[in-house]
């Protein structure tokens, strides 16, 4: 047995604690609801500075970036325990790549891993390289495990640590970890609503369209590559575009009369659905993505929009107004077996199945007219309201470990993208700019 | 089995693991989702016609790693940035290309709502208000709509957009069915007034295009509308 079949071994064991807790304790309904004791207890020693600072004028040192960084990607992966290192004596730049006399106490005060390195510009050349040595010290094997070398311009400090934090989720869970995904928005430039991307900590914002109308909605294709998504051509009618990252390149998939919204690819990219009311009203159609054969999924008089694909592929939540207000259904992939999942309250919308395929998110309306988040398990069994207050939250959309969710919120006003845990905990505002930030989308990751 | 030997939360986890079901299954899955995505996809994955007209968006599920090399004794330097894909699949936003568009096309755009503007202005077209949740268009409605349709049939060249607009509460989504309904109500009573169909398309904004960006009832009321407006352009 590896270390890596142990660690994916431990973790399971974990996930099964979880369920095993959850079948006894109705209070307790998310994996990531356990206090702090599942986690690892990880401390970050130090990113000692070699030199040179973020940006020319900037005064942030690269390593004492690189830390910040990595402590709140470190913290957010919900993985480990951010363990507080003051008085536990460690000198990161005392640390090399042996165990540390200091470790032993550390460890005494409940630490499992030490993590600590090196960053910055070492020549005065300020066009040179920004070097990264991390390290990391486990105590099950009383030793320093191993580390991580980077390379590369001032542009991308923050990836060095993104990267790092995704290493070590990846050595102790053999999943990848969240820190160098993605997320796609709506940005109002004056009254046009544009596609952008941020990282998922909502740092280095781009623009990737330029249309000057209304692009709405994007979603992602399950290999990062793309974005499917709402375009209005020409003011008049709704396409469905896909967008290539990579080129800006784009295609046009559906372009029929009517409303063509809400696309979105399957869990393994053969399809496309989405709503149109090309043949009346709203109803959902999938999209064979070889052949173009598009298959009709719905027959009613109400509207059907804003399909969700469970991670099996075999069945989608959606949104339908067939019995008056809109209510989450749910449906398999060809069309069959119809029902209903919501019955609290009398407006529910906006499904998104968990990446783990556990819970669906969705906006509920709250009896003082609310539009907040809530949970329900797929057979319904299960329901919570995952956040309160003033705002209209709209668009929940999973991190990839299923740990997150992300939304817009008028909580503070104007829409912005926020992001929260799905035990309710570190409600995170994540766009500071811009006068009207929606429709968040999250990355797959990698 | 060191690190199970001097830790003690791993062997705890250890034996619920075998005490856990799910789990099992799940361990001798391991770093097998690849191979169960293959599956799946060989059973649903009938590939014949493909055309060219967009590329390819079905997802191999390779690169079970996700491309991380793993924290390493000698670790090798990595160079990050290189690319647009860093070795990892990741998209490098320093590669990211803005979609091409029109330059003009914004420009456009513009010039010709504002024609649009005004030359429903000109026409003295009223709008249409709608109660929360509501596409019914109340009596207030239906006054106003008498009188542009009236001017409609009095003008047979003119081609008429109905915009369907909501409130900022509810979804995005959802909002754009709501304004479509509100938008084919409109269409439909002018039609029972006499108006001929063809001279009419509709096109709902959701709460896209708010007329007020305020938070309250007094600006939710202005959104909630049926916006007439002649057409101009394509």
């Amino acid at each position: 047995m590896t270390l890596r079949t142990l660690v994916i071994a431990g973790f399971c064991a974990l996930v099964g604690l979880v369920w095993i807790i959850e079948s006894g304790a109705a209070d307790v309904f998310l994996e990531a609801a356990r206090p702090d004791f599942q986690k690892i207890p990880l401390a970050i020693a130090g990113i000692e500075n070699l030199g040179g600072t973020e940006s020319p004028e900037g005064r942030v040192k690269l390593g004492s970036r690189i830390e910040e960084v990595l402590k709140t990607d470190v913290r957010r992966s919900l993985v480990f325990a951010l363990v507080d290192v003051n008085g536990l004596g460690m000198k990161s730049g005392q640390l090399g790549a042996e165990p540390d006399p200091s470790f032993k106490h550390a460890v005494e005060n409940g630490v499992s891993v030490v993590v600590w390195g090196r960053a910055g510009i070492k020549s005065g050349n300020k066009d040179a390289d920004v070097n990264m040595d991390g390290y990391v010290y486990d105590a099950g094997n009383n030793e320093v495990v191993g580390g991580k070398r980077y390379v590369g311009s001032t542009s991308v400090v923050r990836l060095m640590a993104h990267r790092f934090a995704d290493e070590l989720v990846f050595r102790y869970t053999g999943e990848p970890g969240i820190a160098r995904t993605k997320i796609a928005y709506v940005s109002e430039l004056g009254s046009a609503r544009e596609l952008f991307l941020m990282d998922y900590d909502g740092y280095d914002p781009r623009q990737l369209t330029a249309d000057g109308f209304l692009n709405l909605m994007p979603r992602w294709s399950p290999d990062r590559r793309y974005l499917v998504f709402t375009t209005y051509r020409n003011r008049n009618t709704q396409d469905i575009d896909l967008l290539e990252l990579a080129s800006g390149k784009r295609w046009t998939l559906v372009s029929q009369g009517g409303l063509n919204i809400t696309p979105a690819l399957s869990p393994d990219g053969n399809f496309l659905a989405y709503s149109s009311s090309s043949e009346g009203n709203a109803e959902l159609y999938r999209m064979d993505t070889h052949t173009k054969a598009v298959q009709r999924l719905t027959t009613n008089a109400g509207g059907d929009l804003s399909p969700s694909w469970a991670p099996s592929g075999r069945e989608l939540a959606f949104t339908s107004d067939r019995n008056g207000g809109p209510q989450v259904f749910l449906i398999s992939s060809d069309g069959s077996n119809v029902r209903r999942l919501t019955f609290e309250g009398d407006y529910n919308a906006a499904p998104a199945w968990s990446p783990r395929g556990n819970w669906i998110a969705y906006v509920c309306r709250t009896p003082r007219k609310e539009y907040k988040l809530c949970l329900i398990t797929p057979d319904g069994q299960k329901r919570v309201q995952l956040t309160t207050g003033p705002g209209v939250d709209d668009s929940p959309s999973w991190s990839p470990d299923g740990r997150h969710i992300v939304f817009s919120s008028t909580a503070d006003g104007k829409s912005h993208i926020y992001m929260i845990n799905t035990d309710g905990k570190d409600l995170e505002r994540i766009t500071f700019t811009g006068t009207h930030n929606s429709a968040p989308s999250w990355s797959p990751a990698s | 089995m060191k690190t199970l030997a001097v830790t003690p939360l791993p062997v705890i986890l250890g034996v619920l693991l075998l005490l856990s079901p799910a789990c099992s299954k799940k361990a001798v899955q391991s770093g097998g989702d690849t191979r169960a995505l293959q599956e799946e996809m060989a059973r649903g994955g009938a590939k014949g016609g493909t055309s060219s007209s967009f590329p390819d968006t079905s997802f191999s599920g390779k690169d079970d790693a996700n491309g991380l090399r793993g924290i390493d004794r000698s670790p090798l330097e990595e160079r990050l940035g290189n690319g647009g894909h860093n070795g990892s699949g990741t998209v490098n936003p320093n590669t990211t290309l803005m979609a091409k568009s029109d330059p003009g096309a914004a420009t456009r755009q513009l010039a010709e709502i504002r024609a649009e503007q005004t030359a429903s202005a000109a026409a003295g077209l009223r709008d249409v208000f709608f109660a929360y949740d509501s596409f019914s268009i109340t009596d207030e409605g239906r006054h106003a709509l008498s009188n542009d349709a009236e001017w409609i049939k009095s003008n047979a060249q003119v081609q008429l957009k109905i915009e369907g607009h909501c409130d900022e509460r509810g979804t995005s989504a959802y909002n754009l069915v709501l304004g479509e309904k509100r938008a084919k109500a409109v269409r439909n009573y002018l039609v029972e007034l006499g108006v001929v169909p063809q001279h009419l398309s509709v096109v709902s904004y959701g709460k896209e295009r708010p007329f007020c960006t305020e938070h309250g009832e007094q600006c939710y009321s202005m959104n909630r509308r049926g916006h007439l407006v002649v057409k101009v352009g394509k």
